[in-house]
């Protein structure tokens, strides 16, 4: 079920999901007036990791700018902006550092339209890097997905690749709820995951989820770089005759279940994989979802495979034993076929 | 900004304007900061120079740390650190500084970039080794040193400072929490939060600002319209100090003073360091990316380097010469040298590191992903 809308879409061009992103935001500040972006280091720097690069030289210092170190500050300033008619785009360095601004996103980013009864909306977009796989300091590969999901009004993104990427980043610019958007890390300059991407505008809408991989024995439903992670699980399964259906939900908020439902019934088993930690991930909403929506049409209990319950090492010593790895995911599909 | 008028708390006025800065320092204002040893080795103020040994133990002192910095910088381009965050340049701003701190009674609460206070606070180079190489066991500092967890997050450190400053306070210790924060950092409403308690409640703690000219790429003047930093101690009514930050007997002074008020119950003090930072971010960060390396850091690196300005000094006061400077050098390496044999002598990390310390005592779910952790090293050793 590809569900992507091509509009005016017409060379592409071989791009890295950084790439993508890139350009992305050089397609909404050429279109839009009213984007702005600005974080710590965006602007001469191009951000630590040169998603803005060249934005600030081609759109100017007045689109595209660093400012105040403070999470805090960047969010809620974001919020007055967007009030006021503007399109913020703004970066955090890293997920990890989310929480330092997570008031603003709890008690205002999400509330702003309920509180004015519609008045007044916040249709903003962070972004930030998020996850593991990279040898990286503490508190630079978390992924703090499951904070977002617990707080209605706010949309979020995670990609797992260029295509959806770009798409998705035009329609969370566009959206006028306000959109959490996360950026894999892993995934950014990775060569394997390069794809064409259409070089002009188009959208991926956000709330529906794509099914990366046809199978009937077993759902893996998972998003951002662990769909990677799923298909190379899938690919060894198939060897052994055993085949998987790989669900990349693109969003966990909107949640797309149809999607989930309708491979649920073909094929009654299910692991849900992400990177958040296991208790109260992702996964936890999703299994208790399926078996509301799809009791019956289950085989067997839903199982999850997520990181521990502990936070990520740092420079990623310890963090294959931890963070989902394909050999994980291939024992739980054995594990789900066998219950 | 055009000639806006500022009142510093003594009512006198002060005036700005645009020509303020240039680039990562303030050119133009009507503070200065205090200094004793100018940068050509030669006193400013012969009333404040202290013993001469006390100048040496100092020298000696920051060319340590330098060497530590340079081979910490080594050891990560042969992929035997996982990151490094310099701290050369800021020799004399945390050397100067911790060094007025008493070891047995008072605490730092540190950043990532305080590895020089760090270690003159009683952290071990092997610790300090593990620690960048992300060991587990570099986590855990010795506990014979008075310092709180490095924070990463920033400004989480100076919010501690002012907890363990109620903390000492409470308990009657005596002791003194000094703290660090960039100037980047202060930016961050948490540094108005905790120099504010602290002030209001004249708890121990001095907190210092490393204004090392960046953060990351972004220049000190993208943080802040005012010209100094430390002009915000006027709100809190506490002392505040600038200080030339690469001036080890500047810093070293202002330091003691703010420590000693804060035993004697007078409360906080803030004090900002001018100093620069000459290297990196990290060792993860290309500098050329952001600035002219030829230009302003060059100038900091040849004509305002903290270590050399007391070498300088030395040398005129004739108790510095290269016999000595050799003899030292090798003393210094020898003692890096053990402590890199002893880091590498530690076993790699233990997987099950990943689920200790997490709760005291595991709730089960720990219990339960520690079978899951068994079977997983048992797969791969047996792969
Ligand atoms: C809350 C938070 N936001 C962002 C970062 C990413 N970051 C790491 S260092 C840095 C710049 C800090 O500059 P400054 O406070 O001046 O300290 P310096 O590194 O110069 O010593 C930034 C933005 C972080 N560590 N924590
Ligand atoms: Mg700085």
């Amino acid at each position: 079920m590809m569900t992507q809308v091509l509009e005016k879409a017409t060379e592409t061009k071989t791009m890295t999901l950084l790439q993508a992103l890139t350009d992305a935001m050089d397609v909404m500040l050429a279109k839009d007036p009213k984007v702005v972006m600005y974080g710590e280091d965006v602007g001469r720097l191009g951000g630590v990791y040169r998603v803005t690069t060249g934005l600030q030289g081609k759109h100017g210092e007045h689109r595209v700018f660093d400012c105040p170190l403070t999470e805090a500050g960047i969010i809620g300033t974001a919020v007055g902006a967007a009030a006021v008619g503007m399109r913020p785009v703004v970066e955090l360095q890293f997920g990890g550092f989310m929480m330092q601004g997570f008031d603003q996103i709890f008690s205002h980013v999400s509330r702003f339209r309920y509180r004015s009864r519609g008045r007044w909306s916040t249709p903003l977009v962070i972004r930030f890097p998020f996850g593991g796989g990279k040898s990286l300091l503490e508190q630079h590969a978390d992924s703090p997905e499951t904070y977002l999901m617990h707080t209605p009004g706010i949309k979020v993104a995670i990609p797992s690749n260029p295509y959806d990427a770009k798409g998705m980043l035009i329609a969370a610019i566009e959206d006028n709820d306000p959109v959490v958007f996360f950026e894999s890390i892993y995934l950014y300059r990775e060569p394997s995951a390069r794809m064409d991407v259409p070089t002009g505008y188009y959208t991926v809408p956000l709330g529906q989820a794509r099914v990366a991989r046809e199978g009937s024995d077993v759902t893996l439903v998972t998003i951002g770089t662990m769909v990677h992670t799923c298909l190379a699980a899938a690919e060894q399964a198939a060897k052994a005759g055993i085949q998987c259906e790989v669900i990349d939900l693109r969003t966990v908020v909107p949640l797309d279940m149809e999607t989930v439902v309708a491979s649920v019934a073909k094929t009654g088993r299910v692991v849900v994989v992400h990177e958040a930690n296991l208790t109260l991930g992702p996964g936890a909403e999703i299994a208790a979802l399926i078996q509301e929506k799809c009791f019956y049409e289950l085989e067997a209990p839903v199982l999850r495979v997520a990181s521990f319950d502990t936070m990520p090492s740092p420079f990623n010593s310890l963090n294959h034993y931890s963070r989902p790895e394909a050999h994980h995911v291939a024992e739980a599909i054995k594990n789900v076929l066998s219950a | 900004m055009a000639n806006t008028r500022r009142t510093t708390k003594k009512g006198a006025a002060t005036q700005t304007n645009e020509a303020m800065f240039a680039g990562s320092m303030p050119v133009a204002s009507d503070l200065t900061p205090f200094q004793i040893l100018a940068p050509d080795g030669k006193p400013v103020r012969e009333d404040l120079i202290p013993d001469l040994d006390l100048v040496e133990d100092m020298y000696r002192g920051m060319s340590r740390l330098r060497h530590l910095d340079d081979k910490f910088m080594s050891l990560f381009k042969s992929q035997r650190l996982g990151n490094y965050a310099q701290f050369g340049g800021q020799e004399a701003s945390q050397f100067g500084s911790a060094m007025a701190l008493n070891r047995q009674t008072d605490y730092i609460a540190p950043m990532y970039r305080n590895t020089a206070a760090m270690i003159t606070h009683g952290w071990s180079i092997q610790n300090a080794i593990m620690y960048w190489r992300g060991h587990p066991e570099g986590w855990r500092l010795p506990d014979t040193a008075n310092i709180l967890p490095v924070i990463i997050s920033i400004p989480g450190q100076v919010l501690h400072a002012a907890g363990a400053a109620l903390g000492l306070k409470a308990q009657g210790t005596g002791g003194v929490v000094m703290t660090y924060v960039g100037e980047g950092g202060t930016s961050q409403g948490d540094v108005h939060a905790a120099i504010n308690f602290a002030s209001a409640r004249k708890d121990p703690c001095v907190f210092i600002i490393e204004n090392n000219g960046w953060a990351i790429s972004v220049p000190r003047q993208v943080q802040s319209g005012v010209d100094y930093l430390v002009r915000r101690s006027v709100g809190y009514d506490i002392p505040g100090y600038l200080v030339d930050g690469n001036d080890i007997l500047a810093v070293n002074t202002v330091s003691k003073k703010a420590v000693q008020d804060a035993r004697d119950g007078k409360g906080p003090s803030l004090i900002e360091h001018m100093t620069y930072r000459i290297r990196p971010h990290t060792t993860g960060d290309d500098p050329k990316a952001y600035r002219d390396e030829n230009a302003e850091p060059e100038f900091w690196r040849k004509e305002r380097d903290p270590i050399a300005r007391v070498k300088k000094f030395l040398t005129l006061e004739k108790r510095w010469n290269d016999d000595r400077e050799v003899a030292m050098v090798a003393e210094i390496e020898t003692e890096f040298q053990a402590a890199l044999e002893a880091a590498d002598q530690v076993a790699s990390p233990r997987p099950e590191a990943l689920l200790e310390y997490v709760w005291q005592n595991d709730v089960w779910q720990i219990k339960e992903q520690r079978e899951i952790l068994k079977r997983r090293v048992a797969q791969m050793e047996g792969a």
